[in-house]
Protein backbone atom coordinates (compact mmCIF):
# COMPACT_ATOMS: atom_id res chain seq x y z
CA UNK A 1 0.00 0.00 0.00
CA UNK A 2 2.90 2.34 -0.64
CA UNK A 3 1.73 5.27 -1.84
CA UNK A 4 2.53 6.39 -5.40
CA UNK A 5 3.49 9.65 -6.52
CA UNK A 6 0.85 12.04 -7.05
CA UNK A 7 2.21 13.46 -10.23
CA UNK A 8 1.74 10.54 -12.02
CA UNK A 9 -1.55 10.28 -11.17
CA UNK A 10 -2.07 13.78 -12.89
CA UNK A 11 -0.63 12.84 -15.52
CA UNK A 12 -2.76 9.91 -16.42
CA UNK A 13 -5.76 12.22 -15.46
CA UNK A 14 -4.65 14.84 -18.05
CA UNK A 15 -3.92 12.34 -21.09
CA UNK A 16 -6.82 10.41 -20.27
CA UNK A 17 -9.34 13.39 -20.63
CA UNK A 18 -7.73 14.61 -23.52
CA UNK A 19 -7.72 11.46 -25.22
CA UNK A 20 -11.74 11.64 -24.04
CA UNK A 21 -12.11 15.15 -25.74
CA UNK A 22 -10.20 14.13 -28.88
CA UNK A 23 -12.98 11.12 -29.18
CA UNK A 24 -15.98 12.74 -27.87
CA UNK A 25 -15.96 16.14 -29.26
CA UNK A 26 -15.16 14.84 -33.23
CA UNK A 27 -17.49 12.54 -32.79
CA UNK A 28 -20.47 14.54 -30.97
CA UNK A 29 -19.58 17.29 -33.94
CA UNK A 30 -20.29 14.54 -36.42
CA UNK A 31 -23.64 13.30 -34.95
CA UNK A 32 -24.39 17.08 -35.01
CA UNK A 33 -23.81 17.56 -38.30
CA UNK A 34 -26.04 14.63 -39.40
CA UNK A 35 -29.09 15.52 -36.84
CA UNK A 36 -32.42 14.19 -37.80
CA UNK A 37 -34.48 16.77 -38.68
CA UNK A 38 -36.87 16.40 -34.82
CA UNK A 39 -34.03 16.78 -33.29
CA UNK A 40 -33.96 20.58 -33.35
CA UNK A 41 -37.71 20.79 -32.26
CA UNK A 42 -37.23 18.29 -29.35
CA UNK A 43 -34.23 20.24 -28.05
CA UNK A 44 -35.72 23.52 -28.04
CA UNK A 45 -38.50 22.03 -26.13
CA UNK A 46 -36.28 20.38 -23.55
CA UNK A 47 -34.05 23.34 -23.03
CA UNK A 48 -37.08 25.64 -23.00
CA UNK A 49 -39.99 24.18 -21.67
CA UNK A 50 -38.55 21.36 -19.38
CA UNK A 51 -35.18 23.21 -18.54
CA UNK A 52 -36.87 26.40 -17.44
CA UNK A 53 -39.53 24.85 -15.27
CA UNK A 54 -36.78 22.18 -14.06
CA UNK A 55 -34.62 25.46 -12.76
CA UNK A 56 -37.99 27.52 -11.80
CA UNK A 57 -38.99 24.58 -9.33
CA UNK A 58 -34.97 24.21 -8.12
CA UNK A 59 -35.02 27.99 -7.58
CA UNK A 60 -38.39 27.78 -5.40
CA UNK A 61 -37.47 24.79 -3.51
CA UNK A 62 -34.52 25.60 -2.83
CA UNK A 63 -34.98 29.25 -1.19
CA UNK A 64 -38.23 27.87 0.86
CA UNK A 65 -35.61 25.36 1.81
CA UNK A 66 -33.05 27.81 3.41
CA UNK A 67 -35.66 30.00 4.97
CA UNK A 68 -37.83 27.04 6.91
CA UNK A 69 -34.58 24.87 7.65
CA UNK A 70 -32.51 27.95 8.90
CA UNK A 71 -35.65 28.77 10.99
CA UNK A 72 -36.32 25.57 12.39
CA UNK A 73 -32.55 24.57 12.71
CA UNK A 74 -32.06 27.39 14.86
CA UNK A 75 -35.09 27.38 16.77
CA UNK A 76 -34.32 23.45 18.37
CA UNK A 77 -31.47 24.91 19.82
CA UNK A 78 -33.67 26.58 22.33
CA UNK A 79 -33.99 24.43 25.23
CA UNK A 80 -37.90 24.22 25.39
CA UNK A 81 -38.95 21.12 25.08
CA UNK A 82 -42.59 21.59 23.04
CA UNK A 83 -40.77 22.83 20.03
CA UNK A 84 -37.85 20.60 20.31
CA UNK A 85 -40.16 17.46 20.03
CA UNK A 86 -41.65 19.13 17.33
CA UNK A 87 -38.88 20.20 14.76
CA UNK A 88 -37.43 16.50 15.41
CA UNK A 89 -40.62 14.92 14.23
CA UNK A 90 -40.28 17.71 11.36
CA UNK A 91 -36.91 16.51 10.24
CA UNK A 92 -37.12 12.69 11.06
CA UNK A 93 -40.69 12.78 9.47
CA UNK A 94 -39.67 14.56 5.71
CA UNK A 95 -36.18 13.59 5.96
CA UNK A 96 -37.34 9.79 6.65
CA UNK A 97 -39.82 9.53 3.72
CA UNK A 98 -38.89 8.58 0.10
CA UNK A 99 -39.39 12.26 -1.83
CA UNK A 100 -41.99 10.06 -4.03
CA UNK A 101 -43.98 9.59 -1.16
CA UNK A 102 -43.75 13.09 0.15
CA UNK A 103 -44.97 14.22 -3.16
CA UNK A 104 -47.75 11.67 -3.76
CA UNK A 105 -49.32 12.70 -0.16
CA UNK A 106 -49.37 16.01 -1.00
CA UNK A 107 -51.04 15.45 -4.45
CA UNK A 108 -52.60 12.73 -4.18
CA UNK A 109 -54.22 12.50 -0.10
CA UNK A 110 -53.70 15.82 0.64
CA UNK A 111 -56.88 16.61 -1.51
CA UNK A 112 -58.97 13.92 -0.34
CA UNK A 113 -57.92 14.60 3.54
CA UNK A 114 -61.58 15.69 3.84
CA UNK A 115 -63.12 12.64 3.21
CA UNK A 116 -61.30 10.51 5.66
CA UNK A 117 -60.89 12.97 8.32
CA UNK A 118 -63.98 15.27 9.58
CA UNK A 119 -64.25 18.93 10.09
CA UNK A 120 -61.32 19.10 7.49
CA UNK A 121 -62.61 21.80 5.06
CA UNK A 122 -62.24 20.54 0.97
CA UNK A 123 -59.53 22.04 -0.50
CA UNK A 124 -59.14 21.83 -3.92
CA UNK A 125 -56.46 19.78 -5.59
CA UNK A 126 -53.01 21.32 -5.91
CA UNK A 127 -51.40 21.68 -9.40
CA UNK A 128 -48.24 19.75 -9.42
CA UNK A 129 -45.91 22.09 -9.60
CA UNK A 130 -47.47 23.04 -6.66
CA UNK A 131 -47.07 19.54 -5.02
CA UNK A 132 -44.41 18.90 -5.95
CA UNK A 133 -42.80 22.03 -4.87
CA UNK A 134 -44.04 21.66 -1.29
CA UNK A 135 -42.71 18.32 -1.34
CA UNK A 136 -39.15 19.21 -2.22
CA UNK A 137 -39.64 22.16 0.49
CA UNK A 138 -40.88 19.79 2.86
CA UNK A 139 -37.61 17.04 2.30
CA UNK A 140 -35.33 20.17 1.81
CA UNK A 141 -35.89 22.14 4.73
CA UNK A 142 -35.73 18.88 6.99
CA UNK A 143 -32.37 18.77 5.65
CA UNK A 144 -31.49 22.25 6.19
CA UNK A 145 -32.83 21.81 9.67
CA UNK A 146 -30.74 19.45 10.42
CA UNK A 147 -27.29 21.16 9.35
CA UNK A 148 -28.13 24.23 10.89
CA UNK A 149 -28.95 22.61 14.20
CA UNK A 150 -25.60 20.99 14.29
CA UNK A 151 -23.66 24.23 12.79
CA UNK A 152 -25.47 26.56 15.59
CA UNK A 153 -24.65 24.24 18.63
CA UNK A 154 -21.20 24.12 17.38
CA UNK A 155 -20.73 27.81 17.84
CA UNK A 156 -19.06 28.10 20.98
CA UNK A 157 -21.22 29.72 24.57
CA UNK A 158 -18.99 32.58 25.14
CA UNK A 159 -20.38 34.09 21.45
CA UNK A 160 -23.83 34.50 23.01
CA UNK A 161 -23.05 35.72 26.03
CA UNK A 162 -20.89 38.52 24.60
CA UNK A 163 -23.85 39.20 22.13
CA UNK A 164 -25.99 39.32 24.78
CA UNK A 165 -23.95 41.51 26.75
CA UNK A 166 -24.03 44.06 24.02
CA UNK A 167 -27.51 44.33 24.49
CA UNK A 168 -28.58 41.89 21.21
CA UNK A 169 -32.03 40.28 21.75
CA UNK A 170 -32.41 36.44 21.12
CA UNK A 171 -33.57 37.38 17.12
CA UNK A 172 -30.49 40.11 16.45
CA UNK A 173 -28.42 37.50 18.17
CA UNK A 174 -29.12 35.08 16.14
CA UNK A 175 -28.96 37.17 12.93
CA UNK A 176 -25.91 39.22 13.36
CA UNK A 177 -23.25 36.89 15.84
CA UNK A 178 -24.28 33.47 15.30
CA UNK A 179 -25.57 32.35 11.87
CA UNK A 180 -23.07 34.03 10.60
CA UNK A 181 -20.58 32.28 11.98
CA UNK A 182 -22.47 29.18 11.95
CA UNK A 183 -22.73 29.49 7.58
CA UNK A 184 -19.03 28.40 7.61
CA UNK A 185 -19.81 25.32 8.40
CA UNK A 186 -23.27 25.23 6.98
CA UNK A 187 -22.02 26.82 3.68
CA UNK A 188 -20.91 23.37 1.93
CA UNK A 189 -23.81 21.38 2.64
CA UNK A 190 -26.64 23.88 1.30
CA UNK A 191 -24.52 23.91 -1.62
CA UNK A 192 -24.94 19.97 -1.64
CA UNK A 193 -28.39 20.00 -0.69
CA UNK A 194 -28.86 22.47 -3.79
CA UNK A 195 -27.68 19.65 -6.37
CA UNK A 196 -29.38 17.23 -4.83
CA UNK A 197 -32.95 19.52 -5.09
CA UNK A 198 -32.17 20.26 -8.24
CA UNK A 199 -31.71 16.37 -9.39
CA UNK A 200 -34.75 15.53 -7.20
CA UNK A 201 -36.91 17.88 -9.26
CA UNK A 202 -37.25 14.98 -11.63
CA UNK A 203 -39.06 12.88 -9.41
CA UNK A 204 -41.87 15.80 -9.98
CA UNK A 205 -42.35 14.35 -13.41
CA UNK A 206 -44.41 11.62 -11.68
CA UNK A 207 -46.64 13.50 -11.23
CA UNK A 208 -46.84 15.19 -14.40
CA UNK A 209 -45.39 18.29 -14.40
CA UNK A 210 -42.81 18.92 -17.32
CA UNK A 211 -39.75 19.10 -16.20
CA UNK A 212 -36.30 18.22 -18.64
CA UNK A 213 -36.94 14.47 -18.08
CA UNK A 214 -40.06 14.28 -18.41
CA UNK A 215 -40.52 16.35 -21.25
CA UNK A 216 -37.90 14.29 -22.88
CA UNK A 217 -39.56 11.15 -22.07
CA UNK A 218 -43.12 12.73 -23.56
CA UNK A 219 -40.73 13.65 -26.58
CA UNK A 220 -39.01 9.81 -27.33
CA UNK A 221 -42.62 8.71 -26.70
CA UNK A 222 -44.04 10.70 -29.34
CA UNK A 223 -41.02 10.11 -31.72
CA UNK A 224 -41.67 6.34 -31.23
CA UNK A 225 -45.71 6.91 -32.34
CA UNK A 226 -44.10 8.97 -35.12
CA UNK A 227 -41.41 7.84 -36.51
CA UNK A 228 -41.63 3.96 -35.34
CA UNK A 229 -38.22 3.87 -34.09
CA UNK A 230 -37.26 4.60 -30.29
CA UNK A 231 -34.71 7.51 -29.41
CA UNK A 232 -35.12 7.18 -25.76
CA UNK A 233 -31.28 5.68 -25.46
CA UNK A 234 -30.26 9.24 -26.90
CA UNK A 235 -32.67 11.68 -25.79
CA UNK A 236 -31.96 10.27 -21.78
CA UNK A 237 -28.19 10.70 -22.44
CA UNK A 238 -28.59 14.45 -23.15
CA UNK A 239 -30.73 15.29 -20.41
CA UNK A 240 -28.06 13.31 -18.00
CA UNK A 241 -25.55 15.51 -19.89
CA UNK A 242 -27.53 18.75 -18.90
CA UNK A 243 -27.58 17.68 -15.73
CA UNK A 244 -23.82 17.12 -15.37
CA UNK A 245 -23.27 20.48 -16.87
CA UNK A 246 -24.97 22.18 -14.06
CA UNK A 247 -24.56 19.79 -11.31
CA UNK A 248 -20.18 19.34 -11.27
CA UNK A 249 -19.19 22.60 -11.08
CA UNK A 250 -21.81 22.77 -7.84
CA UNK A 251 -20.20 19.96 -6.38
CA UNK A 252 -16.60 20.69 -7.05
CA UNK A 253 -17.97 24.65 -5.15
CA UNK A 254 -19.11 22.61 -2.40
CA UNK A 255 -15.72 20.52 -2.31
CA UNK A 256 -13.61 23.30 -2.39
CA UNK A 257 -15.77 25.50 0.46
CA UNK A 258 -15.68 22.20 2.49
CA UNK A 259 -11.82 22.40 1.91
CA UNK A 260 -11.20 26.30 2.76
CA UNK A 261 -14.09 27.18 5.02
CA UNK A 262 -13.60 23.84 7.77
CA UNK B 1 -66.43 11.40 16.89
CA UNK B 2 -62.70 10.54 17.02
CA UNK B 3 -60.56 12.22 14.63
CA UNK B 4 -59.69 9.24 12.18
CA UNK B 5 -63.45 8.34 12.11
CA UNK B 6 -63.65 6.90 8.04
CA UNK B 7 -59.78 6.21 7.81
CA UNK B 8 -60.70 3.04 6.49
CA UNK B 9 -58.44 0.67 8.31
CA UNK B 10 -60.57 -1.77 6.28
CA UNK B 11 -59.06 -1.23 3.18
CA UNK B 12 -55.08 -1.93 4.46
CA UNK B 13 -56.22 -5.06 6.24
CA UNK B 14 -58.38 -6.16 2.55
CA UNK B 15 -55.45 -5.58 0.70
CA UNK B 16 -52.53 -6.59 2.74
CA UNK B 17 -52.00 -9.52 -0.04
CA UNK B 18 -51.12 -7.33 -2.14
CA UNK B 19 -49.01 -4.78 0.04
CA UNK B 20 -46.81 -7.24 1.68
CA UNK B 21 -45.96 -8.55 -2.05
CA UNK B 22 -44.85 -4.99 -2.25
CA UNK B 23 -42.82 -4.74 0.54
CA UNK B 24 -41.31 -8.15 0.04
CA UNK B 25 -40.39 -6.68 -3.30
CA UNK B 26 -38.96 -3.27 -1.90
CA UNK B 27 -37.07 -5.40 0.69
CA UNK B 28 -35.29 -7.51 -1.80
CA UNK B 29 -34.40 -4.97 -4.18
CA UNK B 30 -32.82 -2.80 -1.38
CA UNK B 31 -31.04 -6.02 0.13
CA UNK B 32 -29.47 -6.74 -3.25
CA UNK B 33 -28.49 -2.80 -3.38
CA UNK B 34 -26.83 -2.97 -0.60
CA UNK B 35 -24.97 -5.70 -0.45
CA UNK B 36 -23.63 -4.91 -4.45
CA UNK B 37 -22.82 -0.98 -3.20
CA UNK B 38 -20.95 -2.60 -0.09
CA UNK B 39 -18.97 -5.07 -2.73
CA UNK B 40 -18.76 -1.53 -5.22
CA UNK B 41 -17.78 1.00 -2.32
CA UNK B 42 -14.75 -1.46 -0.85
CA UNK B 43 -13.43 -2.40 -4.37
CA UNK B 44 -13.24 1.06 -5.70
CA UNK B 45 -12.63 2.85 -2.50
CA UNK B 46 -9.50 0.58 -2.39
CA UNK B 47 -8.35 1.74 -6.33
CA UNK B 48 -9.23 5.99 -5.34
CA UNK B 49 -7.47 5.54 -1.87
CA UNK B 50 -4.61 3.71 -3.23
CA UNK B 51 -4.62 5.83 -6.47
CA UNK B 52 -4.01 2.67 -8.83
CA UNK B 53 -3.37 4.95 -12.36
CA UNK B 54 -5.94 4.15 -14.72
CA UNK B 55 -8.27 2.58 -12.69
CA UNK B 56 -8.61 5.30 -10.17
CA UNK B 57 -9.82 7.64 -12.99
CA UNK B 58 -12.49 4.97 -14.36
CA UNK B 59 -13.78 5.12 -10.72
CA UNK B 60 -13.84 8.72 -10.15
CA UNK B 61 -15.45 8.81 -13.92
CA UNK B 62 -18.14 6.65 -12.35
CA UNK B 63 -18.77 8.44 -8.90
CA UNK B 64 -18.79 11.64 -10.79
CA UNK B 65 -21.04 10.76 -13.29
CA UNK B 66 -23.91 8.66 -10.46
CA UNK B 67 -23.44 11.62 -8.55
CA UNK B 68 -24.30 14.33 -10.45
CA UNK B 69 -27.00 12.93 -12.83
CA UNK B 70 -30.81 12.37 -11.16
CA UNK B 71 -31.30 8.58 -10.48
CA UNK B 72 -34.50 8.78 -12.42
CA UNK B 73 -32.72 9.44 -15.21
CA UNK B 74 -30.34 6.54 -14.72
CA UNK B 75 -33.27 4.45 -14.21
CA UNK B 76 -34.84 5.77 -17.79
CA UNK B 77 -31.96 5.11 -19.36
CA UNK B 78 -31.37 1.16 -18.10
CA UNK B 79 -34.86 0.21 -18.67
CA UNK B 80 -35.69 2.42 -21.87
CA UNK B 81 -32.64 3.23 -23.15
CA UNK B 82 -29.78 0.04 -22.97
CA UNK B 83 -32.30 -1.99 -25.04
CA UNK B 84 -31.54 0.09 -27.72
CA UNK B 85 -27.99 -1.27 -28.24
CA UNK B 86 -28.78 -4.75 -27.33
CA UNK B 87 -31.49 -7.45 -26.94
CA UNK B 88 -29.40 -8.37 -24.15
CA UNK B 89 -29.82 -5.61 -22.31
CA UNK B 90 -33.75 -5.50 -22.63
CA UNK B 91 -33.44 -5.95 -18.30
CA UNK B 92 -37.30 -6.92 -16.28
CA UNK B 93 -38.17 -4.21 -13.81
CA UNK B 94 -36.97 -7.01 -11.22
CA UNK B 95 -33.39 -6.46 -12.68
CA UNK B 96 -33.37 -2.92 -13.28
CA UNK B 97 -34.53 -2.25 -9.96
CA UNK B 98 -31.49 -4.01 -8.46
CA UNK B 99 -29.09 -2.86 -10.55
CA UNK B 100 -30.09 1.09 -10.40
CA UNK B 101 -29.57 1.20 -6.79
CA UNK B 102 -26.61 -1.68 -6.74
CA UNK B 103 -25.12 1.04 -9.46
CA UNK B 104 -26.31 4.52 -7.54
CA UNK B 105 -25.21 3.58 -3.87
CA UNK B 106 -21.73 1.86 -5.47
CA UNK B 107 -20.73 5.67 -6.46
CA UNK B 108 -22.01 7.01 -3.05
CA UNK B 109 -20.43 4.04 -0.90
CA UNK B 110 -16.92 4.48 -2.98
CA UNK B 111 -16.65 7.83 -1.87
CA UNK B 112 -17.51 6.55 1.91
CA UNK B 113 -15.08 3.89 1.87
CA UNK B 114 -12.46 5.94 0.12
CA UNK B 115 -12.58 8.46 3.12
CA UNK B 116 -12.63 5.53 5.79
CA UNK B 117 -9.41 3.97 3.96
CA UNK B 118 -7.75 6.91 3.50
CA UNK B 119 -8.08 8.06 7.65
CA UNK B 120 -6.12 5.05 8.49
CA UNK B 121 -3.03 6.42 9.19
CA UNK B 122 0.01 5.57 6.70
CA UNK B 123 2.07 4.05 9.66
CA UNK B 124 -0.41 1.23 10.48
CA UNK B 125 0.06 0.49 6.88
CA UNK B 126 3.65 0.59 6.71
CA UNK B 127 3.66 -1.72 10.00
CA UNK B 128 1.65 -4.07 7.96
CA UNK B 129 3.86 -4.16 5.19
CA UNK B 130 7.23 -4.79 7.68
CA UNK B 131 5.59 -7.81 9.22
CA UNK B 132 5.76 -9.26 6.09
CA UNK B 133 2.19 -9.18 4.58
CA UNK B 134 1.79 -8.66 1.10
CA UNK B 135 -0.24 -5.31 -0.14
CA UNK B 136 -3.11 -7.46 -0.78
CA UNK B 137 -3.11 -8.81 2.82
CA UNK B 138 -2.47 -5.36 4.15
CA UNK B 139 -5.40 -4.27 2.56
CA UNK B 140 -7.70 -7.20 4.33
CA UNK B 141 -6.00 -7.12 7.67
CA UNK B 142 -5.22 -3.48 8.33
CA UNK B 143 -6.68 -1.05 6.16
CA UNK B 144 -10.35 -2.76 5.52
CA UNK B 145 -11.03 -3.55 9.50
CA UNK B 146 -9.87 -0.06 10.55
CA UNK B 147 -10.98 2.20 7.63
CA UNK B 148 -14.69 0.14 7.07
CA UNK B 149 -14.92 1.10 11.12
CA UNK B 150 -14.43 4.61 9.88
CA UNK B 151 -16.57 4.37 6.74
CA UNK B 152 -19.59 2.38 8.50
CA UNK B 153 -21.63 5.86 9.69
CA UNK B 154 -21.43 6.90 6.02
CA UNK B 155 -22.17 3.97 4.54
CA UNK B 156 -25.84 4.01 6.97
CA UNK B 157 -26.74 7.10 4.79
CA UNK B 158 -25.91 5.59 1.73
CA UNK B 159 -27.72 2.00 2.90
CA UNK B 160 -30.95 3.92 3.88
CA UNK B 161 -31.06 6.15 0.95
CA UNK B 162 -30.54 2.61 -1.29
CA UNK B 163 -33.83 1.32 0.22
CA UNK B 164 -35.42 4.92 -0.56
CA UNK B 165 -34.43 5.38 -3.81
CA UNK B 166 -35.94 1.58 -4.72
CA UNK B 167 -39.66 3.56 -4.55
CA UNK B 168 -38.57 5.21 -7.92
CA UNK B 169 -39.39 2.11 -9.90
CA UNK B 170 -42.89 2.99 -9.58
CA UNK B 171 -41.89 5.06 -12.69
CA UNK B 172 -40.76 2.18 -14.84
CA UNK B 173 -43.80 0.09 -13.50
CA UNK B 174 -41.97 -2.29 -10.87
CA UNK B 175 -44.55 -2.82 -8.15
CA UNK B 176 -42.90 -2.30 -5.08
CA UNK B 177 -44.15 -0.87 -2.30
CA UNK B 178 -44.84 2.64 -3.60
CA UNK B 179 -46.05 1.37 -7.07
CA UNK B 180 -48.37 -1.45 -5.30
CA UNK B 181 -50.42 1.27 -3.18
CA UNK B 182 -50.73 3.41 -6.21
CA UNK B 183 -52.38 0.27 -8.05
CA UNK B 184 -54.68 -0.44 -5.41
CA UNK B 185 -55.64 3.48 -4.87
CA UNK B 186 -56.28 3.80 -8.75
CA UNK B 187 -58.84 0.57 -8.30
CA UNK B 188 -60.69 2.27 -4.92
CA UNK B 189 -59.62 5.39 -4.34
CA UNK B 190 -58.43 5.37 -0.78
CA UNK B 191 -55.27 7.18 -1.55
CA UNK B 192 -55.01 8.32 2.14
CA UNK B 193 -54.98 5.39 3.55
CA UNK B 194 -52.39 3.73 1.41
CA UNK B 195 -49.64 6.73 1.43
CA UNK B 196 -49.94 6.58 5.29
CA UNK B 197 -49.62 2.88 5.06
CA UNK B 198 -46.76 3.31 2.38
CA UNK B 199 -45.20 6.30 4.43
CA UNK B 200 -45.19 4.59 7.49
CA UNK B 201 -43.70 1.04 6.01
CA UNK B 202 -40.73 3.31 4.80
CA UNK B 203 -39.85 4.93 8.26
CA UNK B 204 -40.05 1.98 9.88
CA UNK B 205 -37.68 0.08 7.25
CA UNK B 206 -35.87 3.35 7.49
CA UNK B 207 -35.04 3.17 11.13
CA UNK B 208 -34.59 -0.69 11.11
CA UNK B 209 -31.33 0.00 8.79
CA UNK B 210 -29.84 2.81 10.59
CA UNK B 211 -30.55 0.86 14.07
CA UNK B 212 -29.28 -2.25 12.65
CA UNK B 213 -25.96 -0.18 11.78
CA UNK B 214 -25.87 1.59 14.75
CA UNK B 215 -26.20 -2.10 16.00
CA UNK B 216 -23.05 -3.37 14.27
CA UNK B 217 -21.10 -0.08 14.49
CA UNK B 218 -21.33 -0.79 18.56
CA UNK B 219 -20.71 -4.58 18.40
CA UNK B 220 -17.56 -3.71 15.74
CA UNK B 221 -16.04 -1.04 18.14
CA UNK B 222 -12.97 -1.93 19.97
CA UNK B 223 -13.22 -2.31 23.40
CA UNK B 224 -11.23 0.54 24.83
CA UNK B 225 -13.21 2.74 22.40
CA UNK B 226 -16.87 1.24 24.50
Amino acid sequence: MIRRPRDLNHVISVVMLLALLAVGIPWLWHKYQSRPPWWDPVQHQIIHVGLKETLRMAAISGIGAAVIGLTLGTLFTIRFRPTRILIRAYIELWRGLPIVVTIFLIYFAFPRLDETIPYVPNISSLAAFQAATVGLILWGSAQVAEATRGAVQSIRKEQHEAAAALGFGWVGRHVYVILPQAARRLLPPMVGLLVNIIQNTTIAGLIGTGDVLEVANRSSERLLFLTGSSHALALILYVMAIFFVISFPLTRLAAYLEKRLT
Amino acid sequence: MSLLASFDWATIWDNRRLLSDGVWRTIQVSAIGIVGATVIGIALGAVRANRIPVLTQLAAAYVEVIRNTPILAQIYLIFYGLPLLSQHLAFTGFTTAWLAVTIWGGAFNTENFRAGFEAVPFRFREAGLALGFSRLATFFRVTLPLGGRIALPSTTNTYVSVMKNTSLMTAIGFQELTGTSRSISASNFRDVEMLTTVGVTYLVLAWSISGGMRLLERRLSFEDAR
